[in-house]
Protein backbone atom coordinates (compact mmCIF):
# COMPACT_ATOMS: atom_id res chain seq x y z
CA UNK A 1 0.00 0.00 0.00
CA UNK A 2 1.25 3.47 -0.80
CA UNK A 3 2.28 5.74 2.04
CA UNK A 4 -0.52 8.11 2.95
CA UNK A 5 0.14 11.73 2.08
CA UNK A 6 1.61 13.35 5.17
CA UNK A 7 0.50 16.72 6.50
CA UNK A 8 2.81 19.48 5.33
CA UNK A 9 5.13 20.57 8.18
CA UNK A 10 4.21 24.21 7.51
CA UNK A 11 0.61 23.33 8.34
CA UNK A 12 1.60 21.42 11.47
CA UNK A 13 3.39 24.54 12.63
CA UNK A 14 0.27 26.69 12.77
CA UNK A 15 -2.55 24.21 13.42
CA UNK A 16 -4.11 23.90 16.86
CA UNK A 17 -7.27 22.29 18.20
CA UNK A 18 -10.16 24.54 17.11
CA UNK A 19 -11.96 23.92 20.40
CA UNK A 20 -9.16 24.43 22.92
CA UNK A 21 -6.55 26.26 20.79
CA UNK A 22 -4.03 23.81 22.32
CA UNK A 23 -1.26 21.98 20.48
CA UNK A 24 -2.01 18.85 18.46
CA UNK A 25 -0.17 15.54 18.22
CA UNK A 26 0.23 14.14 14.72
CA UNK A 27 -0.34 10.40 14.55
CA UNK A 28 1.16 9.47 11.17
CA UNK A 29 0.05 5.86 11.39
CA UNK A 30 -3.62 6.65 11.97
CA UNK A 31 -3.49 9.92 9.97
CA UNK A 32 -5.06 11.87 12.78
CA UNK A 33 -4.32 15.12 14.55
CA UNK A 34 -4.93 14.51 18.20
CA UNK A 35 -6.08 17.03 20.76
CA UNK A 36 -5.51 15.56 24.22
CA UNK A 37 -7.09 18.61 25.82
CA UNK A 38 -10.35 18.19 23.89
CA UNK A 39 -10.05 14.37 23.78
CA UNK A 40 -10.67 14.48 20.04
CA UNK A 41 -8.86 13.13 16.99
CA UNK A 42 -9.23 15.16 13.79
CA UNK A 43 -8.95 13.08 10.61
CA UNK A 44 -6.40 13.75 7.87
CA UNK A 45 -7.59 12.82 4.37
CA UNK A 46 -5.04 12.79 1.55
CA UNK A 47 -2.84 15.14 3.51
CA UNK A 48 -5.71 17.53 4.26
CA UNK A 49 -6.55 18.04 7.93
CA UNK A 50 -10.31 18.14 8.54
CA UNK A 51 -10.42 20.48 11.53
CA UNK A 52 -14.15 20.21 12.22
CA UNK A 53 -15.32 19.17 15.66
CA UNK A 54 -18.29 17.30 14.16
CA UNK A 55 -15.95 15.16 12.05
CA UNK A 56 -13.55 14.38 14.90
CA UNK A 57 -13.38 11.03 16.67
CA UNK A 58 -13.78 11.00 20.47
CA UNK A 59 -10.71 9.56 22.19
CA UNK A 60 -10.96 6.64 24.59
CA UNK A 61 -9.43 7.19 28.05
CA UNK A 62 -6.46 4.98 27.15
CA UNK A 63 -5.62 7.17 24.13
CA UNK A 64 -5.37 10.43 26.02
CA UNK A 65 -1.86 11.51 26.92
CA UNK A 66 -1.47 13.63 30.00
CA UNK A 67 0.77 16.60 29.42
CA UNK B 1 -25.43 25.71 20.73
CA UNK B 2 -24.71 26.75 24.29
CA UNK B 3 -24.07 30.37 25.03
CA UNK B 4 -25.63 31.87 21.96
CA UNK B 5 -29.20 33.05 22.04
CA UNK B 6 -29.80 33.79 18.41
CA UNK B 7 -28.62 31.67 15.53
CA UNK B 8 -29.44 33.24 12.21
CA UNK B 9 -27.77 30.81 9.86
CA UNK B 10 -28.09 27.06 9.61
CA UNK B 11 -24.39 26.25 9.37
CA UNK B 12 -25.14 22.72 8.21
CA UNK B 13 -27.09 24.16 5.28
CA UNK B 14 -24.26 26.63 4.57
CA UNK B 15 -21.80 23.76 4.35
CA UNK B 16 -24.17 21.65 2.24
CA UNK B 17 -24.61 24.53 -0.22
CA UNK B 18 -20.87 25.00 -0.52
CA UNK B 19 -20.28 21.28 -0.92
CA UNK B 20 -22.90 21.07 -3.66
CA UNK B 21 -21.44 24.13 -5.37
CA UNK B 22 -17.84 22.92 -5.37
CA UNK B 23 -18.19 20.66 -8.42
CA UNK B 24 -19.33 23.38 -10.83
CA UNK B 25 -17.94 26.35 -8.98
CA UNK B 26 -15.59 27.36 -11.80
CA UNK B 27 -18.60 28.19 -13.97
CA UNK B 28 -20.10 30.52 -11.36
CA UNK B 29 -17.13 32.06 -9.59
CA UNK B 30 -17.12 35.50 -11.27
CA UNK B 31 -18.02 37.33 -8.06
CA UNK B 32 -15.27 35.56 -6.11
CA UNK B 33 -12.71 36.30 -8.84
CA UNK B 34 -13.75 39.97 -9.03
CA UNK B 35 -13.58 40.46 -5.26
CA UNK B 36 -10.29 38.53 -5.08
CA UNK B 37 -8.88 41.01 -7.57
CA UNK B 38 -10.02 43.93 -5.42
CA UNK B 39 -8.51 42.41 -2.27
CA UNK B 40 -5.24 41.71 -4.03
CA UNK B 41 -5.20 45.29 -5.36
CA UNK B 42 -5.44 46.62 -1.85
CA UNK B 43 -2.73 44.30 -0.65
CA UNK B 44 -0.47 45.54 -3.43
CA UNK B 45 -0.64 49.01 -1.88
CA UNK B 46 0.62 47.92 1.54
CA UNK B 47 4.38 47.88 1.33
CA UNK B 48 5.53 45.26 3.75
CA UNK B 49 6.16 41.52 3.59
CA UNK B 50 3.69 38.90 4.82
CA UNK B 51 5.68 35.62 4.97
CA UNK B 52 2.83 33.52 6.41
CA UNK B 53 -0.65 34.16 5.05
CA UNK B 54 -4.00 32.46 5.59
CA UNK B 55 -6.88 32.42 3.10
CA UNK B 56 -9.88 31.98 5.39
CA UNK B 57 -12.88 30.45 3.64
CA UNK B 58 -10.82 29.54 0.57
CA UNK B 59 -12.80 28.45 -2.48
CA UNK B 60 -10.09 26.34 -4.01
CA UNK B 61 -7.25 28.46 -5.28
CA UNK B 62 -9.22 31.49 -6.52
CA UNK B 63 -7.37 33.87 -4.21
CA UNK B 64 -4.00 32.14 -4.61
CA UNK B 65 -4.26 32.32 -8.39
CA UNK B 66 -5.20 36.00 -8.27
CA UNK B 67 -2.32 36.82 -5.91
CA UNK B 68 0.07 35.00 -8.22
CA UNK B 69 -1.40 36.32 -11.45
CA UNK B 70 -1.13 39.94 -10.32
CA UNK B 71 2.44 39.47 -9.15
CA UNK B 72 1.39 40.42 -5.64
CA UNK B 73 2.35 37.14 -4.04
CA UNK B 74 6.01 37.79 -4.85
CA UNK B 75 5.78 41.54 -4.21
CA UNK B 76 4.32 41.01 -0.73
CA UNK B 77 6.72 38.19 0.11
CA UNK B 78 4.05 35.59 0.80
CA UNK B 79 6.15 32.44 1.21
CA UNK B 80 3.47 30.28 2.80
CA UNK B 81 -0.19 30.56 1.83
CA UNK B 82 -2.40 28.30 3.94
CA UNK B 83 -5.89 27.71 2.53
CA UNK B 84 -8.59 27.11 5.12
CA UNK B 85 -11.51 25.85 3.04
CA UNK B 86 -15.09 25.54 4.29
CA UNK B 87 -15.54 22.06 2.77
CA UNK B 88 -13.26 19.23 1.66
CA UNK B 89 -13.90 19.78 -2.06
CA UNK B 90 -12.40 23.29 -1.90
CA UNK B 91 -9.23 22.18 -0.06
CA UNK B 92 -6.08 21.13 -1.86
CA UNK B 93 -2.81 19.69 -0.54
CA UNK B 94 -0.19 20.59 0.49
CA UNK B 95 -1.39 23.70 2.33
CA UNK B 96 -5.15 23.17 2.36
CA UNK B 97 -7.25 22.27 5.35
CA UNK B 98 -10.93 22.27 6.24
CA UNK B 99 -12.02 24.65 8.97
CA UNK B 100 -15.08 26.36 10.38
CA UNK B 101 -14.75 30.17 10.39
CA UNK B 102 -16.43 30.18 13.80
CA UNK B 103 -13.85 27.81 15.27
CA UNK B 104 -10.43 28.57 13.84
CA UNK B 105 -7.79 25.85 14.22
CA UNK B 106 -4.97 28.37 13.89
CA UNK B 107 -2.33 28.93 16.59
CA UNK B 108 -2.25 32.34 18.31
CA UNK B 109 0.16 34.84 16.75
CA UNK B 110 1.12 32.54 13.88
CA UNK B 111 0.10 34.51 10.75
CA UNK B 112 1.32 37.76 9.21
CA UNK B 113 -1.78 38.10 7.09
CA UNK B 114 -5.33 36.75 7.09
CA UNK B 115 -7.31 37.21 3.88
CA UNK B 116 -10.95 36.28 3.53
CA UNK B 117 -12.81 36.41 0.26
CA UNK B 118 -16.64 36.38 0.60
CA UNK B 119 -16.92 33.91 3.42
CA UNK B 120 -17.72 35.69 6.67
CA UNK B 121 -21.27 36.77 5.80
CA UNK B 122 -22.52 33.27 6.67
CA UNK B 123 -21.07 33.32 10.17
CA UNK B 124 -23.47 33.45 13.14
CA UNK B 125 -20.94 34.74 15.64
CA UNK B 126 -19.09 37.40 13.66
CA UNK B 127 -17.57 39.11 16.75
CA UNK B 128 -16.20 35.72 17.83
CA UNK B 129 -14.85 34.95 14.37
CA UNK B 130 -13.14 38.35 14.15
CA UNK B 131 -11.64 37.88 17.61
CA UNK B 132 -10.19 34.51 16.59
CA UNK B 133 -8.78 36.05 13.41
CA UNK B 134 -7.12 38.82 15.42
CA UNK B 135 -5.66 36.27 17.82
CA UNK B 136 -4.23 34.23 14.96
CA UNK B 137 -2.24 37.27 13.77
CA UNK B 138 1.27 38.15 14.88
CA UNK B 139 1.65 41.67 16.32
CA UNK B 140 1.30 44.12 13.42
CA UNK B 141 -0.30 41.39 11.31
CA UNK B 142 -3.02 42.40 8.85
CA UNK B 143 -6.58 41.21 8.38
CA UNK B 144 -8.05 42.05 5.00
CA UNK B 145 -11.44 40.55 4.34
CA UNK B 146 -14.41 41.06 2.04
CA UNK B 147 -17.94 39.99 2.81
CA UNK B 148 -21.37 40.66 1.34
CA UNK B 149 -23.11 43.62 2.96
CA UNK B 150 -26.70 44.49 3.82
CA UNK B 151 -27.45 46.09 0.49
CA UNK B 152 -26.87 42.88 -1.42
CA UNK B 153 -29.54 41.69 -3.86
CA UNK B 154 -32.22 44.28 -2.97
CA UNK B 155 -34.00 43.52 -6.25
CA UNK B 156 -34.28 39.81 -5.46
CA UNK B 157 -35.33 40.52 -1.91
CA UNK B 158 -38.29 42.64 -2.92
CA UNK B 159 -39.32 40.42 -5.85
CA UNK B 160 -39.31 37.31 -3.65
CA UNK B 161 -41.18 39.00 -0.81
CA UNK B 162 -43.87 40.25 -3.15
CA UNK B 163 -44.20 36.90 -4.92
CA UNK B 164 -44.41 34.98 -1.68
CA UNK B 165 -47.04 37.32 -0.32
CA UNK B 166 -49.07 36.94 -3.51
CA UNK B 167 -48.73 33.18 -3.97
CA UNK B 168 -48.42 31.84 -0.42
CA UNK B 169 -49.97 34.61 1.62
CA UNK B 170 -46.94 35.23 3.86
CA UNK B 171 -43.33 36.29 3.73
CA UNK B 172 -40.28 34.52 5.12
CA UNK B 173 -36.67 35.64 4.88
CA UNK B 174 -35.30 34.29 1.63
CA UNK B 175 -32.21 36.44 1.36
CA UNK B 176 -29.67 36.64 4.17
CA UNK B 177 -29.75 39.48 6.68
CA UNK B 178 -26.21 40.63 5.97
CA UNK B 179 -24.31 42.84 8.41
CA UNK B 180 -24.59 46.59 8.08
CA UNK B 181 -21.39 48.31 7.05
CA UNK B 182 -21.65 50.78 9.94
CA UNK B 183 -21.78 47.98 12.49
CA UNK B 184 -18.73 46.23 11.13
CA UNK B 185 -16.25 48.95 12.09
CA UNK B 186 -17.40 48.66 15.69
CA UNK B 187 -17.07 44.88 15.56
CA UNK B 188 -13.49 45.15 14.32
CA UNK B 189 -12.69 47.50 17.19
CA UNK B 190 -14.33 45.21 19.73
CA UNK B 191 -12.28 42.31 18.39
CA UNK B 192 -9.16 44.29 19.32
CA UNK B 193 -8.04 45.41 15.88
CA UNK B 194 -6.01 48.59 15.60
CA UNK B 195 -6.66 51.11 12.82
CA UNK B 196 -9.92 49.44 11.74
CA UNK B 197 -11.36 50.52 8.41
CA UNK B 198 -14.53 49.39 6.66
CA UNK B 199 -15.80 50.51 3.30
CA UNK B 200 -18.37 49.32 0.84
CA UNK B 201 -18.34 48.81 -2.92
CA UNK B 202 -21.14 47.85 -5.23
CA UNK B 203 -20.85 45.26 -7.97
CA UNK B 204 -23.70 45.26 -10.44
CA UNK B 205 -24.17 42.49 -12.96
CA UNK B 206 -26.97 41.82 -15.42
CA UNK B 207 -28.74 38.63 -16.41
CA UNK B 208 -31.09 37.71 -19.23
CA UNK B 209 -33.63 36.67 -16.58
CA UNK B 210 -33.95 35.88 -12.88
CA UNK B 211 -33.31 32.19 -13.51
CA UNK B 212 -29.79 33.02 -14.63
CA UNK B 213 -29.25 34.73 -11.28
CA UNK B 214 -30.78 31.76 -9.41
CA UNK B 215 -28.42 29.39 -11.23
CA UNK B 216 -25.41 31.52 -10.37
CA UNK B 217 -26.35 31.83 -6.70
CA UNK B 218 -26.75 28.07 -6.48
CA UNK B 219 -23.49 27.52 -8.38
CA UNK B 220 -21.67 29.85 -5.98
CA UNK B 221 -23.13 28.03 -2.97
CA UNK B 222 -24.74 31.28 -1.87
CA UNK B 223 -28.38 30.25 -1.64
CA UNK B 224 -30.38 30.89 1.48
CA UNK B 225 -29.35 29.29 4.77
CA UNK B 226 -31.41 31.44 7.12
CA UNK B 227 -32.86 29.27 9.88
CA UNK B 228 -36.14 31.18 9.92
CA UNK B 229 -36.79 30.47 6.27
CA UNK B 230 -39.83 28.31 5.82
CA UNK B 231 -38.82 24.72 6.16
CA UNK B 232 -40.32 23.95 2.80
CA UNK B 233 -38.38 24.86 -0.30
CA UNK B 234 -39.61 27.79 -2.31
CA UNK B 235 -42.60 26.71 -4.31
CA UNK B 236 -42.14 26.66 -8.03
CA UNK B 237 -45.13 28.97 -8.50
CA UNK B 238 -43.56 31.48 -6.12
CA UNK B 239 -40.26 31.34 -7.93
CA UNK B 240 -41.93 31.87 -11.30
CA UNK B 241 -43.92 34.79 -9.94
CA UNK B 242 -40.75 36.31 -8.42
CA UNK B 243 -38.98 36.05 -11.77
CA UNK B 244 -41.89 37.88 -13.43
CA UNK B 245 -41.90 40.63 -10.81
CA UNK B 246 -38.12 40.95 -11.04
CA UNK B 247 -38.35 41.34 -14.81
CA UNK B 248 -41.28 43.76 -14.72
CA UNK B 249 -39.85 46.01 -12.07
CA UNK B 250 -36.12 46.03 -12.71
CA UNK B 251 -35.40 45.15 -16.35
CA UNK B 252 -33.48 47.77 -18.32
CA UNK B 253 -34.27 48.94 -21.88
CA UNK B 254 -32.37 45.92 -23.21
CA UNK B 255 -34.65 43.59 -21.23
CA UNK B 256 -31.84 42.38 -18.98
CA UNK B 257 -32.22 42.47 -15.21
CA UNK B 258 -29.62 43.85 -12.81
CA UNK B 259 -28.37 42.12 -9.65
CA UNK B 260 -26.53 44.26 -7.13
CA UNK B 261 -23.98 42.88 -4.69
CA UNK B 262 -22.64 45.07 -1.91
CA UNK B 263 -19.12 44.06 -0.95
CA UNK B 264 -17.87 45.33 2.39
CA UNK B 265 -14.12 45.32 2.89
CA UNK B 266 -12.72 45.07 6.39
CA UNK B 267 -9.18 46.05 7.31
CA UNK B 268 -7.60 45.83 10.73
CA UNK B 269 -4.18 45.32 12.26
CA UNK B 270 -3.15 43.26 15.25
CA UNK B 271 -1.89 45.88 17.72
CA UNK B 272 1.82 46.64 17.80
CA UNK B 273 4.07 49.24 19.45
CA UNK B 274 5.01 50.81 16.15
CA UNK B 275 1.47 51.76 15.15
CA UNK B 276 0.18 55.29 15.35
CA UNK B 277 -2.01 55.78 18.39
CA UNK B 278 -3.29 58.65 20.48
CA UNK B 279 -0.74 60.07 22.96
CA UNK B 280 -1.28 59.60 26.66
CA UNK B 281 -3.05 62.56 28.26
CA UNK B 282 -0.52 65.02 29.65
CA UNK B 283 2.28 63.89 27.32
CA UNK B 284 1.97 66.84 24.95
CA UNK B 285 5.27 68.49 23.99
CA UNK B 286 3.79 71.80 22.83
CA UNK B 287 1.17 73.97 24.47
CA UNK B 288 -2.13 74.40 22.71
CA UNK B 289 -2.31 77.96 24.04
CA UNK B 290 0.96 78.81 22.26
CA UNK B 291 -0.30 77.42 19.01
CA UNK B 292 -3.46 79.48 19.34
CA UNK B 293 -1.60 82.60 20.52
CA UNK B 294 -3.65 82.90 23.68
CA UNK B 295 -3.16 82.52 27.42
CA UNK B 296 -3.63 79.15 28.99
CA UNK B 297 -6.22 78.69 31.71
CA UNK B 298 -5.38 75.59 33.71
CA UNK B 299 -8.17 73.22 34.57
CA UNK B 300 -7.71 74.13 38.25
CA UNK B 301 -8.70 77.74 37.62
CA UNK B 302 -12.31 78.67 37.87
CA UNK B 303 -13.56 80.48 34.84
CA UNK B 304 -16.12 82.40 36.83
CA UNK B 305 -19.85 82.12 36.85
CA UNK B 306 -21.43 81.12 33.63
CA UNK B 307 -23.36 83.95 32.08
CA UNK B 308 -25.87 83.52 29.37
CA UNK B 309 -24.27 84.27 26.05
CA UNK B 310 -25.33 87.32 24.20
CA UNK B 311 -26.49 86.51 20.71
Amino acid sequence: MAEPTAVDPRLLEILVCPLTKKALRYDREAQELISDAARLAYPVRDGIPIMLVEEARALADSEVRKS
Amino acid sequence: MAGSDILVFDRGAVRAHRRRAAAQFAGHDFLFREVALRLVDRLADISRAFPVALDLGARGSVLAETLHGEGVRAARGIATLVEAAPVRAFAHAPLGLVADEEMLPIAPASCDLVLSNLSLHWVNDLPGALLQIRQSLKPDGLFLGAMLGGETLPELRSALAEAEEAVEGGVSPRVSPFADVRDLGGLLQRAGFALPVTDADTIRVTYADAFGLFRDLRGMGETNAVIERRRTALRRATLLRAAEIYQARFAGPDGRIPATFQVVTLTGWAPHESQQKPLRPGSAKARLADALGTTEITTGDKTGPVRPKRV
